[in-house]
């Protein structure tokens, strides 16, 4: 039974496959070039483990390799590092045979023992989910120096999403000879942080803090013929329009992960030489909402909640404030999943009249002044669209009588506001689905992460014991099918019950020019190693 | 020993004093900002377990008593060790000295040409009092005043990159590219243009201004008449015997100026990418990088003690009416 629904898997994944593999010739349509990119802010480390932050995850990719690659939206795992791999029938041993020729950036071999320490001692310990990738990983043993087998308390579903680049990097073990890997100060700070030793196709060449980043071939690298370029840069440019225009000039060739303002990407878009593309993010998935603090009336009864979405026109705000470059919010897995999504969801409705009629209910009448009660919100302090976001909330919300005050706070006020003290009525935010909704979307709505001082938690106090119980029993079970009818109830229960209001499913919007090519391979193109991108 | 060996060592050490308090008020100040560095670091990785924070928070020295870490700073200042900056990973003296080159770069080629053409415009206008050229200055300096600094950069770059396509459009020089030494400089001079033009034409018009005023104060003078009265060109007078008594404010303004010299510009240098001290800064606020920002806090306010002790001895130079006690 298990094998014939894995077999139908497979051969839907390779349909996807088919259709993503048209970049994926194993030839370089050209050898060499610079491939000049941009991205705003500047990466503070070269590694994921320092901080898996956008900027950090894009560059150190090219430079750190995992286990495995992956093909596709699905992530349709292929070799890398690992040549190949066996899965045992209860699916808590996995067998990994890894490649014999391959060699660090300084020369020195790689071998079976720096995957251990990697998992062990640097990503279990010290990677942002690093529990819950490997918080079941019972032993890990290298009976030689190119296998590696993991032993698993329980069978974890999602096991082979973990090994991307950005994850799970190999870091070498000889490179921590001499550190203290048992705190967290002593693995930021070590100088491969800011000096990498990788196995990935291109090494650090220089690094100008403020003004550029340069990385190189890696001539020994394992895959002959690869990578195509000789180079990547990545230009440092903090202003927006000054980023359109170096792509637009000409001067850059790709600003990926919508690095540019909305309007810019609208504008580029119309240009013959410039490609755009909303494909190669489907296992970031990016979802945003307005987290709500549910401690504390009116907030806490649920048809409040419900009149406020029912308030909030959600194409309109993917059209005027995000120009066009998302979708309106439904639940709390997007719709690009392509095997969880909740297909019989109904999109949630905009209708003032409605929302008025159901706060009358509730039993929040107008004041004399038409006020039927007063609230603060908060906005995620990332750019102008946050900020026009708040205002066309407190705009609409004004019209069915809620008098909202918008608070402006930086990025570590806002921390502090929302997930140390609490002390907010509705923020907006968005969170990553990841690869598997175990992974993103489980942190926002159990009640086992309420934390005080962990950020991108459940901030709301948000407590269902039924979907606490789902969550449990999705992150352990194999079989896809039950998977799938766990998170469609999941995904119902939370699109009913508004503890956050769903507004929009974003999406990353990359803009290159189209003498680049083989950027989209997957659901992590901008977190793959780019080992087979050309340019003409 | 002279009055004024006396004066100049009084005022350094004066220095050390001054410098403390500001530092003092800085790290004050600084812990009232509201989040730490452990919070964003976290936050940016897309979220973190609270015993990730507190570790984290731990190993940055954050997680002790306000008055402990105040003594720490303090006892590393005085051994001029400004300390690691626990968000780039890197000691915060490497940080300043990477971006100190660029900065100065970039300060000192704008103010310079500022004060050059600010002084001689100023002198144009005033010599020229209402006739056209006077109101023709007056009016351009109350343009370059008003412009705002990013939206100017941003036409320029508009139009010398993608109009005419002959100036790059932003980063201090073309990168990866292997040249020699006098190609390097120029290309670096191709890359300093634009952004001396936008920030040179904000400071342009304030000395213009001044200097304008200055001079018409000055021209009301007795010895002003009395040169006249020898027998002096108009263009002597103006240039030689009103231009030098006028100089003052317009050096006090430039002093003070200088002295801000360190802070960099943040406008300029965002909308073209410069690698300056102004932009690091910002992003340290931002990223509660504490170290960094008490680092950078303290060398510019030493840079600006310096630089008055500096102008005020020049002024002595300049007016010998001046006496130092």
């Amino acid at each position: 039974m298990i094998c014939n629904r894995s077999a139908r898997l497979i051969l839907a994944a390779s349909f996807i496959l088919a259709s993503w593999s048209a970049a994926g010739a194993q030839q370089c349509g050209k050898t060499g070039g610079t491939l000049t990119y941009v991205y705003h802010p500047e990466p503070t480390a070269l590694s994921t483990i320092a901080t898996s932050a956008v900027p950090v995850a894009i560059i150190s990719t090219k430079i750190y390799e995992s286990l495995l690659s992956y093909e596709g939206a699905a992530l349709t795992p292929k070799p890398s590092l690992a040549e190949s791999w066996t899965v045992s029938d209860d699916k808590k041993t996995y067998t990994f045979k890894l490649r014999h020729d391959v060699k660090w950036h300084d020369g020195k071999p790689f071998t079976a023992e720096d995957v251990a320490f990697s998992v062990q001692k640097i990503v279990r310990p010290y990677s942002s989910r690093g529990k819950v990738y490997f918080g079941d990983l019972a032993a890990l043993e290298t009976p030689d120096p190119y296998t590696v087998v993991f032993k698993l308390k329980d069978a974890v579903p999602f096991f082979m999403n973990v090994f991307q680049p950005g994850e799970t990097p190999i870091l070498p073990k000889h490179a921590f000879d001499g550190i203290d890997v048992g705190t967290a100060a002593g693995v930021r700070g070590a100088e491969i942080m800011q000096k990498p030793i990788g196995t990935g196709p291109f090494r650090l060449k220089e690094w100008r803090k403020g003004s550029h980043i340069i990385l190189e071939r890696n001539p020994g690298y394992w895959d002959k013929g690869r990578p195509c370029l000789d180079q990547v840069v990545l230009r440092v440019l903090p202003d927006g329009a000054a980023r359109a225009i170096a792509v637009e000039t000409g001067e850059v060739d790709l600003a990926p992960m919508s690095g540019l303002p909305e309007a810019e990407i609208q504008r580029l878009s119309k240009l013959p030489q410039i490609v755009t593309s909303r494909e190669g993010a489907e296992a970031l998935g990016p979802n945003m909402w307005l987290e709500v603090n549910l401690r504390e009336k009116p907030l806490a009864d649920v048809k409040v909640r419900q009149a406020i979405s029912m308030a909030l026109d959600r194409q309109r705000i993917v059209d005027v404030i995000w120009y066009g470059q998302g979708t309106p919010g439904i639940g709390p897995i997007v719709s690009s999943n392509p095997t969880f999504f909740n297909k019989a969801l109904k999109p949630y409705e905009y209708s003032p009249a409605k929302a008025n009629a159901l706060l009358d209910e509730a039993g929040y009448r107008r004041g004399a002044d038409g006020v039927r009660f007063k609230m603060t919100q908060n906005f995620l302090p990332y750019g102008e669209n946050w900020l026009r976001l708040a205002e066309y909330i407190r705009q609409e919300l004004g019209k069915i009588g809620i008098a909202v005050e918008t608070q402006s706070l930086d990025l570590g006020g806002w921390l502090k506001a929302i997930y140390t003290d609490w002390n907010f009525n509705i923020t907006s935010t968005f969170s990553h689905n990841y690869s598997d909704p175990s992974i993103g979307v489980e942190r926002t709505f159990t009640s086992e992460n309420i934390k005080k001082g962990a950020t991108f938690t459940n901030s709301m106090g948000y407590k269902n014991p039924r979907v606490d119980e789902l969550f449990s029993k999705v992150a352990r079970e194999n079989d896809v099918a039950v998977r799938k009818k766990q998170f469609d109830e999941i995904q119902q229960i939370l699109h009913d019950d508004l503890p956050v209001i769903f507004l929009m499913e974003m999406s990353y919007t990359h803009v290159w020019n189209k003498r680049v090519h083989g950027l989209i391979t997957n659901g992590i193109s901008m977190y793959s190693s780019w080992s087979g991108v050309w340019k003409e | 020993m002279p009055a004024k060996l006396w004066f100049v060592l009084k005022r350094v050490l004066q220095v050390v004093p001054v410098v403390l308090a500001i530092a003092a008020l800085n790290f004050l100040l600084l812990h009232l900002a509201p989040g730490d560095a452990a919070d964003i670091i976290a936050a940016q990785s897309g979220g973190a377990s609270p015993e990730f924070v507190a570790e984290l928070r731990r190993s940055f020295g954050l997680d002790r008593p306000l008055y402990q870490q105040f003594l720490v700073y303090i006892a590393r200042l005085l051994t001029f060790d400004l300390g690691w900056s626990n968000v780039q990973q890197r000691p915060v003296f490497d940080l300043i000295a990477d971006r100190v080159p660029a900065t100065l770069l970039l300060m000192m080629t704008g103010i310079t040409l500022a004060l050059i053409f600010g002084t001689l415009l100023g002198i144009l206008a005033a010599m020229r009092h209402r006739r056209w050229t006077d109101s023709v200055v007056s009016v351009l300096a109350l343009l370059a005043y008003a412009t705002p600094q990013f939206w100017l950069g941003l036409m320029l770059i508009v139009l010398f990159s993608i109009t005419f396509g002959i100036l790059p459009s932003g980063g201090m020089m073309t990168i990866g590219a292997v040249m020699s030494a006098g190609a390097r400089a120029l290309d670096i001079a191709r890359h300093l243009l634009l952004p001396t033009l936008t920030l040179g034409l904000f400071y342009m018009a304030i000395y213009a201004r001044l200097m304008r005023s200055s001079m018409l104060e000055v021209y009301t003078h007795e010895y002003i008449t009395t040169a006249r009265a020898k027998g002096l060109s108009e263009a002597r007078v103006g240039l030689v015997h009103a231009a030098s008594n006028a100089l003052l404010p317009v050096v006090t303004l430039a002093g003070v100026q200088i002295g801000h010299l360190l802070g960099g510009s943040i406008l300029v240098e965002t909308v073209f990418g410069w690698p300056g001290l102004g932009r690091l800064v910002f992003d340290a606020l931002l990223q509660r990088d504490l170290n960094l920002l008490l680092g950078i806090l303290f060398v510019s306010s030493v840079v600006v003690v310096l630089i008055n002790l500096a102008v005020d001895l020049l002024y002595g130079f300049l007016d010998p009416r001046i006496v130092h006690k």
